[in-house]
């Protein structure tokens, strides 16, 4: 099957696929569900695939809930998954902070939700700024902003709350050297239903970034950590595993680097004519993120599993 | 001429080369903080430095990204730190400009969305930009926030009051190709007299640009428009003929390279010699860009070549 990538998956070509992979990850936003709708045959296509004796997990950039919270919404919504099944970037940013950075019993400054709050005391990690921060005083204040000496790292994700103080707050614990930095995922925007625009954690990210003139190392999609945590828990082979996505630059390039097959499936964020974009361009990195089949929704799955 | 700039190269001068350079400029271009004055207080000297270039015939500017202030707030600082009779003509500030580039270069129709201060308001307002209106609706969210329907710009500056809600906002907007994208400065955080610092425009313009997918145009420096302003003002203003006195090389010094100016670092602010010198030796021909002409630790090594002027004068 050389050279021909980005195969429409119908027919004999899917059965083949299927027959190839015993495990299956799940994007969510624009894969499975947008927002609070799911997409039509999402649930059927996982709970069939779980009968027919797959693996399935869910690999999220969306820090917003937790592994919890996440078995709830899609129990609520028909998918049949238990939290030890879902990968979202709060309880990855945790178990980041707890393994590689060895923060357990430690404190950290956070601007993000409160689940991810929940994820970091379930690690026993202490946090503090999480919540609205609103200005007071003048610059001369902002700048003497009082420092908590515990705090180990500025872990930064989706946040409602964000504000030009906790953007100085960040930016002055990260003035310290030895202060870690540790953003969830840079996707620009966090998916909809009715299309418009909400910027993601990417760009509160850049602002942080570019004020401290300092990189955070991420947990997210395209980064391999969350797929590592979870090969290494269930024991999954990469050769035998699909990835199923709906952006080229996170998803599928994940998919990639991590020696998995990839599927594009159309009701999210990407386009057939980005893949050629990426398929035309000379550069060995774009090519990545060209995924090895396409479907016009996860639904098309179907006709495989119900036969 | 070629003699008198002989000593030209990101080298400290003194005394009888300055003196030269002083007689050689007849238009002498500051950065106010960390050139003029650190917050509060006037950097020793620079008083008598600028009262010494007017009396001389010099004619003098001030050029500032700092766009949180109206104009008129600053003539009253220059009186009140003792510089003589600093016109508002004389002051030019990222904010100011932004008005201008509405007004004369864009000829906006419509209105502009501001995120940014009061300062950066008023501006726009003089110059008789709408803006629209800052509604605290406590109960709007970022999925269902009302957005106006004639926003023609996006303009972000310094903005202590930035929430996410603005961010969305802004974001909204700019999903119209034809809905302009400007910045007052790329400045990623500024210095306070403590010598601690705080976020800039630029952070808050760099979320904007991940969020909408688009460039900001940038007013303040490095980009030319703020010399172009002044350039109109001036009528007949040779580049030659200025000098561009700063102490930021990212801001001032390519700021001076990129209107064709000769550049003077003081060390009195943000950058040192050693981060001059290490973008000399860059291997990027594009740093050579920030390196200063000239170098001094404080304007007020001006001061000996003007006594000695007016010694002779004597």
């Amino acid at each position: 099957m050389s050279g021909s990538k980005c195969a429409r998956l119908q027919g004999d070509l899917l059965q083949q696929l299927l027959d190839s992979v015993d495990s299956i990850l799940f994007d969510c936003d624009g894969v499975i569900w947008r927002g609070d709708q799911v997409i039509p045959g999402a649930p059927q296509v996982i709970n069939l695939l779980k009968q027919h004796g797959k693996k399935v997990f869910f690999l999220t950039n969306n820090s917003t809930k937790t592994r919890r919270m996440y078995a709830d919404k899609m129990s609520t919504l028909g998918f049949d998954v238990t939290e030890q099944e879902v990968f979202g970037t709060a309880y990855g940013c945790a178990v980041f902070l707890q393994t590689a950075c060895r923060l357990q019993g430690q404190k950290v400054f956070l601007m993000g939700s409160q689940a991810m709050r929940q994820e970091l005391e379930a690690v026993g990690i202490q946090q503090t700024g999480v919540g609205p921060d609103h200005v007071s005083g003048g610059p001369g204040d902002w700048a003497n902003v009082p420092l908590d000496p515990e705090v180990k790292a500025v872990v930064v994700g989706f946040d409602q709350d964000f504000s030009y103080m906790k953007l100085n707050r960040a930016l002055q614990y990260l003035i310290q050297k030895d202060c870690l930095f540790v953003g969830t995922n840079r996707d620009t925007r966090l998916p909809l239903e009715g299309g418009r625009a909400v910027p993601g954690t990417g760009c509160l990210l850049q602002a942080v970034e570019t004020a401290a003139q300092r990189q955070a190392q991420t947990v997210g999609k395209p980064s391999p950590f969350m797929f590592d945590c979870l090969a290494s828990q269930f024991g999954v082979e990469r050769e035998r595993c699909l990835m199923v996505g709906d952006r080229l630059d996170t998803d599928i390039l994940l998919g990639s680097n991590c020696g998995l097959k990839t599927l594009l499936t159309l009701t999210g964020v990407s386009t057939l004519q980005d893949v050629a974009g990426h398929e035309e361009s000379g550069c060995a990195e774009r090519r990545r993120m060209v995924p090895d089949f396409y479907v016009e929704s996860i639904a098309d799955l179907l006709p495989a599993l119900q036969g | 001429m070629a003699g008198a700039f002989s000593f030209k190269g990101c080298q400290k001068i003194r005394g009888p080369q300055i003196r030269n350079l002083l007689e050689a400029k007849d238009f002498f271009l500051f950065d106010c903080d960390g050139v003029i004055w650190h917050g509060e207080n006037a950097i020793t000297g620079a008083a008598k430095v600028v009262n010494a270039l007017v009396r001389h015939g010099k004619n003098v500017v001030f050029v500032t990204n700092n766009s949180t202030r109206p104009r008129e707030n600053y003539v009253h600082k220059f009186s009140r730190l003792g510089f003589a009779d600093v016109m508002l003509e004389q002051i030019f500030s990222s904010s100011y400009c932004s008005a201008l580039y509405l007004r004369d270069v864009v000829k906006i129709c419509g209105q502009v969305f501001v995120i940014g201060c009061e300062g950066l308001r008023r501006e726009l307002q003089e110059a008789g930009i709408p803006c629209l209106e800052e509604t605290d609706d406590p109960d709007a969210t970022i999925y269902d926030c009302a957005l106006a329907a004639d926003v023609k710009a996006v303009l972000v500056g310094h903005d202590d009051k930035l929430t996410f809600l603005k961010l969305a906002k802004a974001s909204c907007y700019l999903k119209d190709p034809d809905c302009l994208f400007l910045a007052t400065d790329n400045d990623p955080w500024h210095p306070l007299s403590s010598g601690r610092i705080l976020p800039g425009c630029g952070s808050l313009m760099a979320a904007l640009e991940v969020a909408s997918g688009r460039k900001a145009t940038v007013i303040g420096k490095p980009s030319r428009f703020m010399f172009e302003c002044i350039s109109s003002q001036f009528k007949g203003l040779d580049p030659s003929q200025c000098l561009m006195v700063g102490d930021r090389l990212e801001t001032d010094m390519l700021f001076g390279f990129n209107c064709g100016l000769d550049t003077m670092l003081t060390l009195t602010g943000v950058s040192q010699m050693e981060d001059a010198q290490e973008y000399r030796n860059s291997d990027l021909s594009t740093n050579h860009s920030l390196v200063p002409d000239y170098v001094v630790d404080t304007i007020a090594d001006f001061l000996p070549a003007f006594e000695e002027l007016e010694e002779e004068s004597n």
